[in-house]
């Protein structure tokens, strides 16, 4: 393989696509369970966004509709989760596992009648800078506005839990629901708004899939992307940076073993394809080892039913 | 500014159980309240009522002749009403500042500058930017305090406030108290303790199943007086008979017993030797975190030491489990009820069988045998008079002196030689203390013996024969109990000599 910058480039600006569903899909996540709710239902939520944008993409065509569109059903499918497990006070777990087992069966009837129709093109932004700057061109520009906005979402989400009343008020919650009750906040409008939200970033993450990464509806397409994007807030321990670093991890060994398989390294494709899942979960360990650090951002009332004394 | 707080006729029905039962009482500020009663009284349910955490049924409120409505907890706040509760309402993981800001209306700048006034004014010292787990729980309480301090309260209430204070902290807690009643706050003192009572409030309000059975100036009352009408009965005073200790044999010896351990919470015991008589209780004093709780993992087996020597009745028991220990006739009942001594979420006669694994015939060919458990753990819960006869409750639902006396009393059914007992009367009523008193007394003059460690010095000069002192992991000399003064007790707590 020759030495070609503009090759690497191109590469990383590939490993940054391929991690994008992963980083809003992990990011949303990250805010729900912040306000202690555990919602195992990401790959449901996401394979429901995939679907319903590249539906919506068909029938009105009409791009930034179908992007709407897939993270308000995103979006309408957390509601179900939301009023088990907030008002109907079930168990997080179970029915976050209901959701995905829900959402995959759903998205399979829907798609049904969506398999093999081409997808539309999707506008890539800066696409002149991309081709005529070297190798930073193809890292820096030619990319969709999600992936911009994705690659900013980590930071924001920093910023917001960090500096701002209402994300201090989803960590407080995410710590003790009895306490922030009894402090005379509505812990179930907050938790509520965290699980809305994490279902409309998951929503987003699947139009991300069969809008502009692979432009088709195939049946069961985001290939357990929403376990890993689970995986990685834990492991990033809830913190949204970690979670990017974790997301690009990832994706660059994904797509660093499909050219080590292609070139035809004498090691065997199983332990390649392992490879990311590996490699993702030493990186986060060992970048998270400050167990203090740990207990701080760890939401202690991760999973916890909460029920107010009347 | 006067304040007149005023609860009307107030009533809340839980299934089962009638917690309040038309409570009327009046305050004004300018005084300290007690509002005194056992566990289960009612007493948390009408703060519970005050802070609008809880709705009454029936009743009202009123706050300076008009009456005002507590639906949730921000209307307490509305209305100036503050509230620290027995159980912390704090962030553990939030710095002491977020926690401070999280209700607060003011901006950042401007809270900062307000918090540390009120610090300054009340020589709190706390560091505002560190998480509240690192803080103890003195500190805690003084960040809940602060954080009603911020709304210029007109009532502060407090429930239960020194059950986890350290003596210090509960001194400077009064002087704050007194300071902020000073000031015109109105302020309502929950609590079990009666020499609290005596020591700082001005009135009490006595509760009991529900009911308000006393009001009175606490001047006029002793600790006898307010202990009768908590618990409704005139207490017997237990008072122990010298015991012929000494003319009896040594059931233990513990020799050259050294501990030292990494984790820098833990303390490390130094040379620590003693002896036991048959029919002998000694007393181990000393303040919370001196080497207790090592001690008493050390006797109980549950830490197992190199170069320790235990003999227990002639027999080298080092180096014995627990388990192995009570099948040699010893029992433990260790300080926390909870988590260490019963697993809560567990019923009442599979808490007892936990600890008799071996003994009886509780398990048969790997099958437990739950008829027999049942009868036995009746047997205990009607020895031992625990409230209930109910054996399949959950052990979580046993207040916590029933939960106590059923813990002490699976131990003791099995007549043990010796029983290891840690801080067994923390947090129960004057009911609940007086029973477990009567029993550990009991023991000793059938002839066994017993080890107490704990930190309440009332208790320890009641019950036990010699008494000693551990201090940083070192035991005092051992005295005979009449030898022994409070103000002994107190030096050698704190590190001083005596001699």
């Amino acid at each position: 393989m020759s030495f070609d910058l503009n090759f690497i480039g191109i590469l990383i600006g590939a490993i940054m696509a391929s991690s994008v569903p992963l980083i809003l899909a992990a990011s949303g996540e990250l805010i729900t369970e912040r306000s202690g709710v555990l919602n195992l239902g990401v790959e449901g939520m996401m394979i429901i966004g995939a679907i319903s944008g590249f539906a919506l993409m068909v029938i009105t065509d009409n791009l930034f509709l179908a992007v709407i569109g897939s993270m308000i059903s995103g979006l309408i499918i957390s509601i179900i989760f939301g009023v088990l497990t907030q008002s109907l006070l079930t168990n997080h777990v179970a029915t976050g596992l209901a959701l995905t087992i829900f959402g995959i069966g759903m998205s399979a009837m829907i798609g049904k009648n969506f398999v093999g129709i081409p997808g539309k093109e999707f506008p890539l932004l800066f696409v002149n800078l991309k081709e005529n700057i070297p190798f930073l061109g193809p890292i820096l520009f030619g990319h969709s506005v999600i992936l911009y906005f994705a690659f900013l979402l980590p930071f924001l989400t920093n910023y917001f839990l960090r500096k701002t009343k209402i994300g201090l008020i989803i960590r407080a919650v995410g710590d003790s629901p009895t306490s922030a009750s009894n402090q005379g906040i509505n812990v179930t409008l907050v938790r509520y708004s965290c699980i809305l939200y994490g279902g409309a970033m998951c929503g987003l993450a699947g139009a991300y899939l069969s809008l502009i990464y692979t432009p088709q509806w195939i049946e069961n397409m985001t290939g357990g992307r929403g376990w890993i994007a689970l995986a990685l807030v834990v492991f990033a321990t809830w913190s949204p940076i970690k979670v990017l670093i974790g997301a690009l991890i990832f994706g660059g060994i994904t797509i660093l073993q499909l050219h080590m398989q292609a070139v035809g390294l004498r090691i065997p494709v199983q332990l390649l394809s392992a490879l990311p899942y590996i490699m993702t979960i030493i990186v986060l360990v060992v970048i998270s080892r400050d167990s203090r650090k740990i207990k701080l951002n760890t939401p202690t009332s991760l999973g916890q039913i909460f029920y107010k004394e009347k | 500014m006067n304040t007149k707080l005023r609860v009307s006729e107030i009533s809340k029905i839980y299934p089962g159980c009638v917690a309040n039962d038309e409570i009327s009482l009046e305050f004004g500020s300018g005084k300290i309240y007690a509002l005194l009663g056992e566990n289960g009284a009612g007493k948390s349910t009408l703060v519970k009522i005050l802070s609008g955490v809880v709705r009454p049924d029936k009743g009202e409120v009123f706050l300076n002749d008009k009456s005002i409505k507590l639906n949730s907890p921000l209307d307490a706040k509305k209305n100036n009403i503050g509230m620290v509760f027995q159980h912390f309402n704090l962030f553990e993981t939030l710095s002491v500042f977020e926690n401070l800001s999280i209700d607060s209306d003011k901006k950042n700048e401007e809270l900062r500058l307000s918090v540390n006034n009120i610090l300054k004014k009340y020589n709190f010292k706390i560091d505002l930017d560190i998480p509240v787990l690192n803080l103890s729980a003195g500190q805690k309480q003084k960040v809940e305090i602060i954080r009603c301090l911020i709304r210029n309260p007109k009532v502060l209430i407090m429930d239960e406030p020194t059950s986890v204070l350290t003596e210090q902290e509960t001194e400077d807690l009064f002087v704050s108290l007194k300071q902020f009643s000073d000031e015109g706050i109105l302020i309502i003192y929950i609590t079990h303790k009666l020499k609290e009572v005596l020591s700082l409030c001005d009135e009490v309000a006595v509760m009991r199943k529900g009911k308000v059975v006393s009001v009175s100036e606490t001047k006029e009352e002793k600790i006898e007086t307010l202990a009768n009408k908590m618990v409704g009965e005139n207490l017997s005073t237990i008072k122990k008979k010298i015991n012929n200790f000494k003319y009896s044999e040594e059931i233990l010896k513990i020799s050259n017993l050294n501990f030292r351990s990494d984790d820098p919470y833990e303390t490390n015991l130094i040379n620590l030797n003693f002896s036991l008589k048959k029919g002998e209780c000694l007393g181990i004093a000393g303040i919370s975190g001196n080497g207790q709780s090592e001690l008493f993992q050390i006797l109980s087996g549950e830490i197992i030491t190199e170069y320790t020597s235990i003999k227990f009745r002639d027999k080298e028991i080092s180096k014995l489990n627990p388990r192995e220990r009570r099948e040699y006739l010893m029992a433990f009942s260790p300080e926390d009820r909870i988590s260490q001594a019963a697993v809560p979420e567990l019923k009442i006669y599979e808490n007892v069988a936990l600890n008799n694994f071996k003994s009886s015939n509780f398990f048969e060919k790997g099958l437990v045998n739950e008829k027999k458990i049942k009868e036995h753990s009746k047997k205990i819960l009607s020895n031992f008079s625990v409230n209930t006869d109910n054996v399949e409750m959950k052990s979580q639902f046993l207040s916590g002196g029933n939960l106590q006396k059923l813990i002490i009393g699976r131990e003791l059914i099995t007549s043990p030689e010796l029983l290891v007992c840690f801080n067994p009367t923390w947090g129960l009523d004057v009911g609940a203390i007086n029973y477990i008193h009567e029993t550990l007394i009991n023991i000793n003059e059938q002839g066994k013996s017993s080890i107490l460690i704990s930190t309440d010095n009332d208790e320890l000069l009641k019950l036990s024969d010699r008494i000693c002192v551990i201090y940083k992991g070192k035991l005092s000399k051992i005295m005979d109990v009449n030898e022994v003064t409070p103000e002994k007790l107190g030096i050698l707590m704190g590190g001083g000599s005596i001699d």
